[in-house]
Protein backbone atom coordinates (compact mmCIF):
# COMPACT_ATOMS: atom_id res chain seq x y z
CA UNK A 1 0.00 0.00 0.00
CA UNK A 2 1.57 3.49 -1.03
CA UNK A 3 2.16 6.32 1.61
CA UNK A 4 -1.19 8.21 0.46
CA UNK A 5 -3.07 5.60 -0.05
CA UNK A 6 -2.84 4.82 4.03
CA UNK A 7 -3.07 8.25 4.75
CA UNK A 8 -6.03 8.46 2.59
CA UNK A 9 -7.61 5.39 4.57
CA UNK A 10 -6.52 6.67 8.30
CA UNK A 11 -8.04 10.16 7.98
CA UNK A 12 -11.19 8.80 6.21
CA UNK A 13 -11.28 6.52 9.62
CA UNK A 14 -10.68 9.35 11.90
CA UNK A 15 -13.31 11.30 9.74
CA UNK A 16 -16.02 8.52 10.49
CA UNK A 17 -15.32 8.34 14.15
CA UNK A 18 -15.59 11.80 14.28
CA UNK A 19 -18.76 11.77 12.90
CA UNK A 20 -19.67 9.43 15.00
CA UNK A 21 -19.06 11.19 18.12
CA UNK A 22 -20.66 14.14 16.61
CA UNK A 23 -17.31 16.03 16.40
CA UNK A 24 -16.92 17.26 12.59
CA UNK A 25 -17.85 20.74 11.65
CA UNK A 26 -20.60 21.23 9.62
CA UNK A 27 -19.09 21.02 6.33
CA UNK A 28 -17.23 18.11 6.71
CA UNK A 29 -20.14 16.34 8.47
CA UNK A 30 -22.05 17.32 5.35
CA UNK A 31 -19.24 16.01 3.16
CA UNK A 32 -19.23 12.45 5.28
CA UNK A 33 -22.99 12.07 5.64
CA UNK A 34 -22.85 12.32 1.48
CA UNK A 35 -19.73 10.09 1.78
CA UNK A 36 -21.79 7.87 3.74
CA UNK A 37 -25.12 8.16 1.04
CA UNK A 38 -22.98 6.67 -1.70
CA UNK A 39 -19.93 4.21 -0.40
CA UNK A 40 -21.76 1.44 0.93
CA UNK A 41 -18.16 0.37 2.83
CA UNK A 42 -18.17 3.18 4.60
CA UNK A 43 -22.07 3.21 5.50
CA UNK A 44 -21.26 -0.67 7.20
CA UNK A 45 -18.43 1.43 8.97
CA UNK A 46 -20.96 3.46 10.25
CA UNK A 47 -23.39 1.34 11.63
CA UNK A 48 -20.73 -0.53 13.57
CA UNK A 49 -19.36 2.56 14.76
CA UNK A 50 -22.98 4.00 15.90
CA UNK A 51 -23.45 0.91 17.42
CA UNK A 52 -20.42 1.38 19.37
CA UNK A 53 -21.64 4.95 20.23
CA UNK A 54 -25.22 3.20 21.52
CA UNK A 55 -23.11 0.60 23.78
CA UNK A 56 -20.96 3.45 25.48
CA UNK A 57 -23.80 5.25 25.88
CA UNK A 58 -24.85 1.96 27.88
CA UNK A 59 -21.97 2.38 29.76
CA UNK A 60 -21.98 5.78 31.11
CA UNK A 61 -22.21 6.09 34.38
CA UNK A 62 -26.10 7.36 34.93
CA UNK A 63 -26.43 11.00 36.33
CA UNK A 64 -29.66 11.63 37.85
CA UNK A 65 -31.70 14.58 36.13
CA UNK A 66 -33.94 17.10 38.22
CA UNK A 67 -36.66 15.16 40.37
CA UNK A 68 -39.40 16.57 37.76
CA UNK A 69 -37.75 15.80 34.61
CA UNK A 70 -40.17 12.86 33.91
CA UNK A 71 -43.01 15.19 34.75
CA UNK A 72 -42.19 17.75 32.24
CA UNK A 73 -41.23 15.49 29.57
CA UNK A 74 -44.64 13.77 29.98
CA UNK A 75 -46.66 17.36 29.76
CA UNK A 76 -44.03 17.68 26.89
CA UNK A 77 -45.36 14.52 24.83
CA UNK A 78 -49.07 14.68 25.72
CA UNK A 79 -49.30 18.19 24.08
CA UNK A 80 -47.78 16.18 21.12
CA UNK A 81 -50.54 15.23 18.97
CA UNK A 82 -48.89 13.98 16.19
CA UNK A 83 -45.79 12.05 15.61
CA UNK A 84 -43.11 13.91 13.93
CA UNK A 85 -43.23 12.84 10.41
CA UNK A 86 -40.40 11.72 8.18
CA UNK A 87 -38.24 14.22 6.12
CA UNK A 88 -39.12 13.53 2.36
CA UNK A 89 -36.10 14.04 -0.13
CA UNK A 90 -36.48 16.18 -2.98
CA UNK A 91 -36.99 14.86 -5.72
CA UNK A 92 -34.98 16.97 -7.93
CA UNK A 93 -31.37 16.54 -7.36
CA UNK A 94 -29.59 14.14 -8.65
CA UNK A 95 -27.40 14.54 -5.94
CA UNK A 96 -27.98 12.34 -2.52
CA UNK A 97 -28.78 14.28 0.37
CA UNK A 98 -27.69 16.28 2.31
CA UNK A 99 -24.95 17.61 -0.45
CA UNK A 100 -28.39 18.32 -2.62
CA UNK A 101 -29.23 21.08 0.02
CA UNK A 102 -26.31 22.88 -0.54
CA UNK A 103 -25.02 22.83 -4.16
CA UNK A 104 -26.89 25.55 -6.83
CA UNK A 105 -28.46 24.52 -9.58
CA UNK A 106 -26.05 23.84 -12.16
CA UNK A 107 -27.66 25.73 -14.57
CA UNK A 108 -28.05 28.93 -12.59
CA UNK A 109 -24.84 31.32 -13.92
CA UNK A 110 -25.17 33.44 -11.45
CA UNK A 111 -24.49 31.04 -8.57
CA UNK A 112 -21.39 29.46 -10.48
CA UNK A 113 -18.25 31.85 -11.09
CA UNK A 114 -15.26 31.29 -13.15
CA UNK A 115 -11.94 29.80 -11.76
CA UNK A 116 -9.79 29.13 -14.66
CA UNK A 117 -10.70 27.97 -18.09
CA UNK A 118 -12.99 25.22 -17.75
CA UNK A 119 -13.44 25.13 -13.88
CA UNK A 120 -16.06 27.00 -11.93
CA UNK A 121 -16.47 27.33 -8.31
CA UNK A 122 -19.25 28.34 -5.64
CA UNK A 123 -18.67 29.14 -2.01
CA UNK A 124 -21.13 27.41 0.71
CA UNK A 125 -21.42 29.52 3.61
CA UNK A 126 -23.00 28.49 6.91
CA UNK A 127 -24.83 30.03 9.21
CA UNK A 128 -23.45 31.37 12.65
CA UNK A 129 -20.11 30.76 11.49
CA UNK A 130 -17.03 31.85 9.41
CA UNK A 131 -16.63 28.15 8.13
CA UNK A 132 -16.99 27.84 3.97
CA UNK A 133 -16.49 24.53 1.74
CA UNK A 134 -16.62 25.41 -1.78
CA UNK A 135 -18.02 23.33 -4.94
CA UNK A 136 -15.96 22.83 -7.96
CA UNK A 137 -17.18 22.18 -11.19
CA UNK A 138 -14.03 20.89 -13.55
CA UNK A 139 -15.10 19.86 -17.50
CA UNK A 140 -13.68 17.11 -18.93
CA UNK A 141 -10.51 16.55 -19.47
CA UNK A 142 -9.38 19.81 -17.80
CA UNK A 143 -6.08 20.05 -15.77
CA UNK A 144 -6.81 22.26 -12.42
CA UNK A 145 -3.93 24.50 -12.84
CA UNK A 146 -0.59 23.09 -11.01
CA UNK A 147 -1.18 24.48 -7.07
CA UNK A 148 -0.17 24.09 -3.66
CA UNK A 149 -2.09 23.76 -0.94
CA UNK A 150 -0.81 26.06 1.74
CA UNK A 151 -3.60 23.85 4.01
CA UNK A 152 -4.73 20.61 3.92
CA UNK A 153 -7.79 20.05 1.96
CA UNK A 154 -10.43 17.21 2.18
CA UNK A 155 -12.26 16.67 -1.43
CA UNK A 156 -15.26 14.88 -1.70
CA UNK A 157 -16.03 13.79 -5.33
CA UNK A 158 -19.93 14.23 -6.36
CA UNK A 159 -20.21 13.51 -9.79
CA UNK A 160 -17.94 12.37 -12.73
CA UNK A 161 -14.34 11.46 -11.55
CA UNK A 162 -10.69 12.83 -12.19
CA UNK A 163 -6.99 12.21 -11.53
CA UNK A 164 -3.91 13.12 -10.02
CA UNK A 165 -0.72 11.85 -9.67
CA UNK A 166 -1.99 9.61 -6.55
CA UNK A 167 -4.79 7.56 -7.82
CA UNK A 168 -8.44 8.05 -9.91
CA UNK A 169 -11.51 9.42 -7.65
CA UNK A 170 -15.33 8.29 -8.82
CA UNK A 171 -18.44 9.51 -7.39
CA UNK A 172 -18.33 9.42 -3.17
CA UNK A 173 -14.16 8.54 -2.87
CA UNK A 174 -12.69 11.49 -0.41
CA UNK A 175 -8.99 12.73 -1.65
CA UNK A 176 -7.05 14.07 1.09
CA UNK A 177 -4.31 16.71 0.36
CA UNK A 178 -1.61 17.66 2.79
CA UNK A 179 -0.41 20.98 3.12
CA UNK A 180 2.56 21.78 0.54
CA UNK A 181 1.57 19.21 -1.56
CA UNK A 182 1.73 20.24 -5.27
CA UNK A 183 -1.03 18.59 -6.89
CA UNK A 184 -2.69 18.69 -10.18
CA UNK A 185 -5.59 16.90 -11.05
CA UNK A 186 -6.99 16.07 -14.04
CA UNK A 187 -10.85 15.74 -14.67
CA UNK A 188 -11.94 12.41 -16.01
CA UNK A 189 -12.62 12.56 -19.97
CA UNK A 190 -16.46 11.16 -20.08
CA UNK A 191 -18.00 14.45 -18.15
CA UNK A 192 -17.90 17.08 -15.83
CA UNK A 193 -16.39 16.31 -12.04
CA UNK A 194 -18.20 18.43 -9.58
CA UNK A 195 -16.27 18.36 -6.30
CA UNK A 196 -17.03 19.65 -2.59
CA UNK A 197 -13.91 20.54 -1.16
CA UNK A 198 -13.39 21.20 2.78
CA UNK A 199 -10.06 23.46 3.37
CA UNK A 200 -8.23 23.03 6.90
CA UNK A 201 -8.14 26.89 7.24
CA UNK A 202 -11.97 26.88 7.10
CA UNK A 203 -12.16 23.90 10.09
CA UNK A 204 -9.29 26.13 12.07
CA UNK A 205 -11.98 28.66 12.50
CA UNK A 206 -14.26 26.32 13.53
CA UNK A 207 -12.46 26.16 16.98
CA UNK A 208 -11.32 23.00 18.50
CA UNK A 209 -13.47 20.32 16.49
CA UNK A 210 -10.62 20.17 13.23
CA UNK A 211 -9.52 16.82 14.82
CA UNK A 212 -9.13 15.43 12.10
CA UNK A 213 -6.86 17.71 10.58
CA UNK A 214 -3.90 16.96 13.45
CA UNK A 215 -3.77 13.75 10.93
CA UNK A 216 -2.69 16.07 8.11
CA UNK A 217 -0.36 18.28 10.36
CA UNK A 218 3.31 17.47 10.11
CA UNK B 1 -11.82 -16.54 21.09
CA UNK B 2 -10.55 -14.32 23.23
CA UNK B 3 -6.41 -13.73 24.91
CA UNK B 4 -6.71 -13.79 28.44
CA UNK B 5 -3.84 -12.28 29.61
CA UNK B 6 -5.20 -8.60 27.49
CA UNK B 7 -8.01 -8.70 30.12
CA UNK B 8 -4.74 -8.60 33.05
CA UNK B 9 -4.70 -4.84 31.56
CA UNK B 10 -8.30 -3.78 31.70
CA UNK B 11 -8.46 -5.01 35.24
CA UNK B 12 -5.30 -3.49 36.37
CA UNK B 13 -6.14 -0.12 37.61
CA UNK B 14 -8.99 0.96 35.92
CA UNK B 15 -10.01 4.00 37.78
CA UNK B 16 -12.54 6.18 36.23
CA UNK B 17 -12.61 3.62 33.43
CA UNK B 18 -14.19 1.30 36.23
CA UNK B 19 -17.37 1.70 35.01
CA UNK B 20 -17.11 1.35 31.47
CA UNK B 21 -15.07 -1.99 31.81
CA UNK B 22 -16.43 -3.52 35.63
CA UNK B 23 -13.78 -5.51 36.18
CA UNK B 24 -15.62 -8.73 37.30
CA UNK B 25 -16.82 -9.06 33.95
CA UNK B 26 -13.42 -9.81 32.45
CA UNK B 27 -12.43 -11.36 35.41
CA UNK B 28 -13.93 -14.80 35.34
CA UNK B 29 -14.92 -16.11 31.93
CA UNK B 30 -18.20 -17.82 33.04
CA UNK B 31 -19.54 -15.19 34.91
CA UNK B 32 -18.53 -12.72 32.18
CA UNK B 33 -20.71 -14.72 29.81
CA UNK B 34 -23.67 -15.11 32.19
CA UNK B 35 -23.42 -11.68 32.19
CA UNK B 36 -23.47 -10.88 28.30
CA UNK B 37 -26.44 -12.62 28.54
CA UNK B 38 -28.22 -10.49 31.05
CA UNK B 39 -27.26 -7.66 28.89
CA UNK B 40 -28.68 -9.36 26.08
CA UNK B 41 -31.65 -9.41 27.46
CA UNK B 42 -31.83 -6.27 28.83
CA UNK B 43 -30.86 -4.99 25.01
CA UNK B 44 -34.22 -6.76 23.74
CA UNK B 45 -36.31 -5.20 26.45
CA UNK B 46 -34.87 -1.65 25.91
CA UNK B 47 -35.94 -2.68 22.01
CA UNK B 48 -39.78 -4.09 22.86
CA UNK B 49 -40.03 -0.93 24.97
CA UNK B 50 -39.44 1.56 22.38
CA UNK B 51 -41.39 -0.33 19.93
CA UNK B 52 -44.13 -0.17 22.23
CA UNK B 53 -43.57 3.29 22.67
CA UNK B 54 -44.09 3.61 18.44
CA UNK B 55 -46.68 1.17 17.55
CA UNK B 56 -48.54 1.66 20.98
CA UNK B 57 -47.79 5.11 22.40
CA UNK B 58 -47.45 3.65 25.50
CA UNK B 59 -46.18 5.95 28.39
CA UNK B 60 -45.51 3.16 31.05
CA UNK B 61 -42.86 2.15 28.44
CA UNK B 62 -41.73 4.93 27.62
CA UNK B 63 -40.96 6.29 31.32
CA UNK B 64 -39.26 2.91 31.79
CA UNK B 65 -36.90 3.92 29.01
CA UNK B 66 -36.77 7.46 30.02
CA UNK B 67 -35.23 5.86 34.00
CA UNK B 68 -32.82 4.07 32.36
CA UNK B 69 -31.27 6.41 28.99
CA UNK B 70 -32.11 9.82 29.94
CA UNK B 71 -29.33 9.42 33.52
CA UNK B 72 -26.98 8.40 30.28
CA UNK B 73 -27.72 10.83 28.08
CA UNK B 74 -27.06 13.34 30.66
CA UNK B 75 -23.63 11.81 31.62
CA UNK B 76 -22.91 11.33 28.03
CA UNK B 77 -23.44 14.99 27.13
CA UNK B 78 -21.51 16.16 30.59
CA UNK B 79 -18.62 14.13 29.49
CA UNK B 80 -18.52 16.99 26.38
CA UNK B 81 -18.04 19.93 28.64
CA UNK B 82 -21.79 20.91 28.33
CA UNK B 83 -22.87 22.78 31.67
CA UNK B 84 -25.31 21.09 34.16
CA UNK B 85 -28.23 22.80 33.77
CA UNK B 86 -27.92 22.63 29.62
CA UNK B 87 -26.97 19.33 29.94
CA UNK B 88 -30.08 18.52 31.92
CA UNK B 89 -32.40 20.63 28.87
CA UNK B 90 -30.65 18.87 26.34
CA UNK B 91 -31.82 15.27 28.19
CA UNK B 92 -35.10 16.27 28.19
CA UNK B 93 -35.26 17.52 24.84
CA UNK B 94 -33.52 14.03 23.30
CA UNK B 95 -35.95 12.55 25.24
CA UNK B 96 -38.89 14.44 23.67
CA UNK B 97 -37.52 13.39 20.54
CA UNK B 98 -37.47 9.83 21.39
CA UNK B 99 -41.27 9.95 21.96
CA UNK B 100 -41.49 11.97 19.01
CA UNK B 101 -39.71 9.64 16.56
CA UNK B 102 -40.11 6.03 17.96
CA UNK B 103 -43.07 5.07 15.09
CA UNK B 104 -39.57 5.01 13.31
CA UNK B 105 -38.06 3.30 15.03
CA UNK B 106 -36.81 -0.74 13.36
CA UNK B 107 -36.13 -2.85 15.95
CA UNK B 108 -34.31 -4.96 12.93
CA UNK B 109 -32.38 -2.31 12.12
CA UNK B 110 -31.00 -1.26 15.62
CA UNK B 111 -30.73 -1.55 18.88
CA UNK B 112 -32.77 1.24 20.95
CA UNK B 113 -29.57 1.89 22.33
CA UNK B 114 -28.16 2.99 18.59
CA UNK B 115 -31.42 4.69 17.69
CA UNK B 116 -31.11 6.97 21.00
CA UNK B 117 -27.56 7.92 20.79
CA UNK B 118 -28.38 8.95 17.73
CA UNK B 119 -30.68 11.39 18.61
CA UNK B 120 -28.85 12.42 21.80
CA UNK B 121 -25.57 13.26 19.18
CA UNK B 122 -27.90 15.09 17.05
CA UNK B 123 -29.45 17.51 20.15
CA UNK B 124 -26.02 18.05 20.87
CA UNK B 125 -24.59 19.21 17.45
CA UNK B 126 -28.03 20.60 17.43
CA UNK B 127 -27.56 22.89 20.25
CA UNK B 128 -23.98 23.70 19.09
CA UNK B 129 -24.98 25.31 15.60
CA UNK B 130 -28.60 26.28 17.18
CA UNK B 131 -30.14 25.17 13.92
CA UNK B 132 -32.99 22.62 13.08
CA UNK B 133 -31.17 19.66 10.88
CA UNK B 134 -33.18 16.64 9.84
CA UNK B 135 -32.14 14.04 12.12
CA UNK B 136 -30.66 10.98 9.59
CA UNK B 137 -33.37 8.83 9.23
CA UNK B 138 -32.67 5.44 11.16
CA UNK B 139 -34.36 2.79 8.37
CA UNK B 140 -32.51 4.98 5.64
CA UNK B 141 -30.26 2.04 3.88
CA UNK B 142 -27.55 5.12 3.47
CA UNK B 143 -27.38 5.65 7.52
CA UNK B 144 -28.56 1.95 8.53
CA UNK B 145 -27.50 -0.76 5.14
CA UNK B 146 -29.20 -3.96 5.17
CA UNK B 147 -26.47 -6.32 4.95
CA UNK B 148 -28.42 -9.29 6.12
CA UNK B 149 -31.51 -11.51 4.84
CA UNK B 150 -34.33 -9.36 6.31
CA UNK B 151 -35.87 -12.24 8.69
CA UNK B 152 -32.22 -12.93 10.23
CA UNK B 153 -31.18 -9.18 11.03
CA UNK B 154 -32.52 -8.62 14.14
CA UNK B 155 -30.87 -12.63 15.57
CA UNK B 156 -27.74 -11.02 13.79
CA UNK B 157 -27.52 -7.33 15.10
CA UNK B 158 -27.98 -8.73 18.48
CA UNK B 159 -25.16 -11.19 18.29
CA UNK B 160 -23.07 -8.84 17.02
CA UNK B 161 -23.49 -5.99 19.70
CA UNK B 162 -22.76 -8.77 22.19
CA UNK B 163 -19.50 -9.65 20.04
CA UNK B 164 -18.61 -5.50 20.19
CA UNK B 165 -19.60 -5.23 23.59
CA UNK B 166 -17.55 -8.80 24.72
CA UNK B 167 -14.26 -7.34 22.51
CA UNK B 168 -14.72 -3.39 23.96
CA UNK B 169 -14.17 -5.36 27.27
CA UNK B 170 -11.32 -7.34 26.28
CA UNK B 171 -9.65 -4.41 25.04
CA UNK B 172 -6.40 -3.18 26.08
CA UNK B 173 -6.90 -0.95 28.77
CA UNK B 174 -4.75 1.92 26.80
CA UNK B 175 -6.62 1.60 24.14
CA UNK B 176 -10.05 1.18 25.63
CA UNK B 177 -9.24 4.79 26.96
CA UNK B 178 -8.31 6.18 23.40
CA UNK B 179 -11.41 5.26 21.93
CA UNK B 180 -13.65 6.36 24.68
CA UNK B 181 -11.75 9.52 24.74
CA UNK B 182 -12.73 9.59 21.16
CA UNK B 183 -16.50 9.11 21.84
CA UNK B 184 -16.66 11.06 24.96
CA UNK B 185 -14.34 13.89 25.19
CA UNK B 186 -14.13 16.76 22.53
CA UNK B 187 -10.37 16.75 22.90
CA UNK B 188 -8.13 16.15 20.05
CA UNK B 189 -5.91 13.72 19.53
CA UNK B 190 -3.20 16.43 20.36
CA UNK B 191 -4.83 17.06 24.09
CA UNK B 192 -5.53 13.24 24.49
CA UNK B 193 -1.35 12.38 23.48
CA UNK B 194 -0.18 15.44 25.66
CA UNK B 195 -2.59 14.32 28.81
CA UNK B 196 -1.93 10.84 28.26
CA UNK B 197 1.95 11.67 27.98
CA UNK B 198 2.25 9.54 24.74
CA UNK B 199 3.61 10.36 21.60
CA UNK B 200 0.66 11.82 18.52
CA UNK B 201 1.52 8.96 16.24
CA UNK B 202 0.76 6.32 19.16
CA UNK B 203 -2.68 7.82 20.28
CA UNK B 204 -3.59 8.01 16.14
CA UNK B 205 -2.20 4.45 16.53
CA UNK B 206 -3.93 3.28 19.33
CA UNK B 207 -7.55 4.43 17.71
CA UNK B 208 -7.11 2.87 15.18
CA UNK B 209 -5.85 -0.51 16.30
CA UNK B 210 -8.27 -0.35 18.68
CA UNK B 211 -11.17 0.12 16.18
CA UNK B 212 -9.49 -2.60 14.10
CA UNK B 213 -9.78 -4.95 16.47
CA UNK B 214 -13.17 -4.23 17.68
CA UNK B 215 -14.44 -4.73 13.70
CA UNK B 216 -12.03 -7.88 13.23
CA UNK B 217 -14.66 -9.73 15.94
CA UNK B 218 -17.36 -8.44 13.41
CA UNK B 219 -15.95 -9.01 10.05
CA UNK B 220 -15.18 -12.52 10.89
CA UNK B 221 -18.50 -13.64 11.15
CA UNK B 222 -19.97 -11.96 8.39
CA UNK B 223 -17.29 -13.90 6.24
CA UNK B 224 -19.54 -16.92 7.06
CA UNK B 225 -22.90 -15.55 6.28
CA UNK B 226 -23.55 -15.11 2.87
Amino acid sequence: MNEQVSLNNQVLDALLLDYAAGALSQPLEILIETHLAMNPESAKTMQFLMQLGGILLEECEPVSLSEDALDKVMSAIAEDLEPLQKTTQPEHSFLPRPISDYIPDLSCTKSWHSAGIGISRHDVTFDNSDMRATFYRIQPNRAVPLHSHTGAEITLVVAGGFSDDVGTYGPGDIAVQEAGEVHKPVADADGECIVFAVKEGDIRLAGPLGRVFNLLMK
Amino acid sequence: MIISELKVDVVGESNHFQLVFKPQETVDQTMGTSLMNDNSKKLSTWDELLVRVGRDRDKSAFAELFDYFAPRVKSFLLRFGTDMSLAEEIAQEAMIMVWRRAETYDPRQSAASTWIFTIARNKRIDRLRRENRPLPDMTDPAVMPESIETGEIQVARIQKEKKIRHALKNLPEEQAKMIFSAYYEEKSHREIAEESGVALGTVKSRIRLALNRLRAHIDEDEGITP
